[in-house]
C-alpha cells in the first residue's frame, strides 16, 4: 500500500539528446513513444513533471543557423523560437494520447525565498491535481543569469525537490535505457525497458510504510557525475 | 484426440477484452495493453485469421476525458460519458493498430440486432464485408443511444451475439480472472482451474455465481451465460486471463490455458439465423 493516498510524483528528466537528432530536429519516433509512456503512468496514477531541454537547439535549427551563436542575446532569441517548437510538439504527440500537457518557464529565483517556493508548489499542485502534465524549462528568454548548456539535470533536481518529488526518472547517455534516481543517497536503478519501468516504479513503492514513520525529504545525488557512474 | 486440437484450426474469432484488462483503475487506458492487444491480433490476421474484436471501456475512458472520478449514476451521464470514451477509444485503437497497417473499423451495436431480422441480416452483411476486406471490426454496445440498461459484463453477452451473428468458431473472453474455478480462489486453498466444461450444469451456474464471492462480482455469471449461448450455436468459447494478450496465440495452439466450454456438436440458434 502507498503511503496513505499521496500519489507518487516523479520527474522526468529529458535531454536534448532523448528527442532532437543530430540533424536538430525532433525525431517523431522518440517524442511519441515517450508520450505513450509518460501518458500511461499517468493514468496508472502516478503524478508526472516533465523537464525538458532542447529549445536553443530547435530555435538554431528552427532559423537554419550552421551552429549555435556563443553571445547569450542570441541564445536566449533562439530560446524563445525554439521553446515554442518545444512545446508545440509535446501538446502534439500527447494529445494523440488524450493527455493535457502545461508548459512551465522558470526563472532561477524560484527557491530563492520560502514564499516564492511554496508559490510554485501551489502552482505544480494544481496542475497535478487536475491530472495535467507539466512541461517545464528554463525561461532562458528573459534570464538575467548566464545560459547553461547543462541539459537541465541541476533544473530537473531543483523542481524535484521544491515538488517534493519521489523519484527522478532520466535516460542515459549512453544506451538509451531509462534509468530512476530514487534520491536519498540511494544508487541509481538501470531499468531495461518501458515495460520494466512501470513495474520498478510500482515495486519501489509497493512496500507498506509504518504510518508512524514521517517520510524523510528526499535528497537526490547532485551532479550527473554521480548519477552517470552508478 | 489431443487437448483441445480443434482450437488449432479456427478461422474466425471474436475476442473480448474486458474493462479491467484494458484500463488502470480509475478507468484510465493502459496503452501498453492495446500496444500488445494490437500486435497480437495483426499477426493473426497477417496470417489469415478472421479476427473480431469486441471492446469495452469506453464510460471509464470518457470518466477520466473531462476528470470525473466517481462512477455516474443517472443513465443519460453515462451515455455521455460513451460517447466522449468511445470517440477515444477507438482512436487509441487506431493508433496502435496503424503500427502495423492493420485498419480497424468501429462497429456499434444494439440488442435490436438480434430481435429486429432486417437489423440482423444488415449487421451480418457488414461484417462479413469487413472480415472481407481484412480489417478488423471494433466492436462495442451503442451504450450512448441504449435505454437498455449499461450493465457491467454486459458485453459478454453481445460477444456471444457477435459470434454467433458472424459464425465465429470460437468466441476468446479476456478478462481479469483465470479461467474458472472449482471454488472461490480467494477463501479455498484447494480451488482449481476448470480446463474444459462440455455441458453448463445449474451446479455449474450456481458455482459461478459464488454467493456473496467479490470474485465474481457478476462478472463471471455473464461469462457463463455467454459461454451458454456459444455452446448451443456450436462455438467454443474459452475463458482466460487478459493481461498479457500473448495469452491468445497459447489459447490459439490448444495450450492449457484458463477454461475451455466445448461447442455443442448441434448448431441451435433459431432466434439469430434469419
Amino acid at each position: 500500500m502507498e503511503k496513505s493516498k499521496k500519489r507518487i510524483r516523479i520527474v522526468v528528466r529529458i535531454e536534448v539528446t532523448t528527442l532532437i537528432n543530430r540533424d536538430g530536429k525532433i525525431n517523431p519516433r522518440k517524442m511519441d513513444r515517450l508520450a505513450m509512456v509518460l501518458s500511461n503512468l499517468n493514468n496508472s496514477g502516478k503524478q508526472i513533471i516533465v523537464v525538458s531541454s532542447g529549445a536553443i537547439v530547435l530555435g538554431s535549427e528552427k532559423l537554419k543557423l550552421p551552429s549555435i551563436p556563443p553571445s547569450k542575446t542570441d541564445m536566449q532569441a533562439l530560446a524563445a523560437v525554439g521553446q515554442a517548437e518545444l512545446i508545440r510538439s509535446y501538446q502534439r504527440s500527447f494529445d494523440e494520447y488524450g493527455q493535457i500537457v502545461a508548459q512551465v518557464l522558470v526563472t532561477s529565483d524560484i527557491a530563492d525565498y520560502p514564499q516564492r517556493v511554496e508559490n510554485t508548489r501551489n502552482t505544480f499542485d494544481m496542475l497535478l491535481s487536475m491530472n495535467i502534465i507539466p512541461i517545464v524549462n528554463e525561461n532562458d528568454p528573459v534570464s538575467t543569469t548566464d545560459i547553461e548548456l547543462d541539459d537541465n539535470y541541476p533544473l530537473a533536481l531543483k523542481i524535484a525537490n521544491i515538488t517534493g518529488a519521489d523519484i527522478i526518472v532520466i535516460k542515459s547517455q549512453e544506451n538509451g535505457n531509462y534509468g530512476i534516481v530514487p534520491g536519498n543517497e540511494k544508487p541509481v536503478i538501470p531499468v531495461e525497458n518501458e515495460i520494466s519501468l512501470q513495474e520498478r516504479i510500482d515495486a519501489l513503492f509497493s512496500r507498506t510504510a509504518p504510518s508512524a514513520v514521517v517520510p524523510a525529504p528526499v535528497v537526490f545525488p547532485a551532479t550527473m557525475k554521480e548519477i552517470y557512474s552508478l | 484426440m489431443k487437448f483441445r486440437e480443434n482450437l488449432r484450426t479456427k478461422k474466425r474469432v471474436v475476442i473480448k477484452i474486458g474493462t479491467s484488462s484494458l484500463s488502470f483503475t480509475g478507468g484510465r487506458i493502459n496503452f501498453h495493453r492495446i500496444e500488445k492487444l494490437a500486435q497480437v491480433l495483426s499477426l493473426l490476421r497477417k496470417n489469415g485469421l478472421q479476427v473480431l474484436l469486441v471492446t469495452s471501456g469506453a464510460i471509464g475512458v470518457g470518466a477520466a476525458r473531462i476528470g470525473m472520478t466517481e462512477r455516474p449514476r443517472e443513465l443519460a451521464r453515462k451515455q455521455a460519458l460513451a460517447a466522449i470514451g468511445q470517440a477515444e477509444l477507438i482512436k487509441i485503437y487506431q493508433k496502435f493498430f496503424e503500427e502495423h497497417n492493420q485498419l480497424v473499423a468501429q462497429v456499434l451495436l444494439t440488442k435490436d440486432v438480434v430481435t429486429i431480422p432486417e437489423l440482423n441480416r444488415n449487421a451480418r452483411r457488414t461484417l462479413s464485408r469487413l472480415l472481407e476486406m481484412e480489417l478488423i471490426p471494433i466492436i462495442n454496445e451503442n451504450d450512448t443511444i441504449a435505454t437498455n440498461e449499461i450493465e457491467f459484463g454486459d458485453n459478454d453477452t453481445l460477444s456471444a451475439i457477435v459470434a454467433c451473428l458472424v459464425e465465429a468458431d470460437l468466441l476468446i473472453i479476456l478478462s481479469d480472472i483465470d479461467g474458472l474455478y472449482s471454488a472461490d480462489p480467494r477463501t479455498d486453498p484447494s480451488a482449481e482451474i476448470i480446463h474444459s466444461v462440455n455441458e453448463i450444469t445449474p451446479e455449474l451456474e450456481k458455482l459461478a455465481s459464488g454467493a456473496g464471492s467479490s470474485f465474481s462480482t457478476g462478472g463471471m455469471v455473464t461469462k457463463i451465460s455467454a459461454a451458454k449461448i456459444c455452446q448451443q450455436a456450436g462455438v467454443d468459447c474459452v475463458i482466460a486471463n487478459g493481461s498479457d494478450p500473448a495469452v491468445i496465440f497459447e489459447i490459439l495452439e490448444g495450450k492449457k490455458v484458463g477454461t475451455h466450454f466445448i461447442a455443442g456438436q448441434t448448431s441451435s440458434i433459431p432466434n439469430l439465423l434469419f
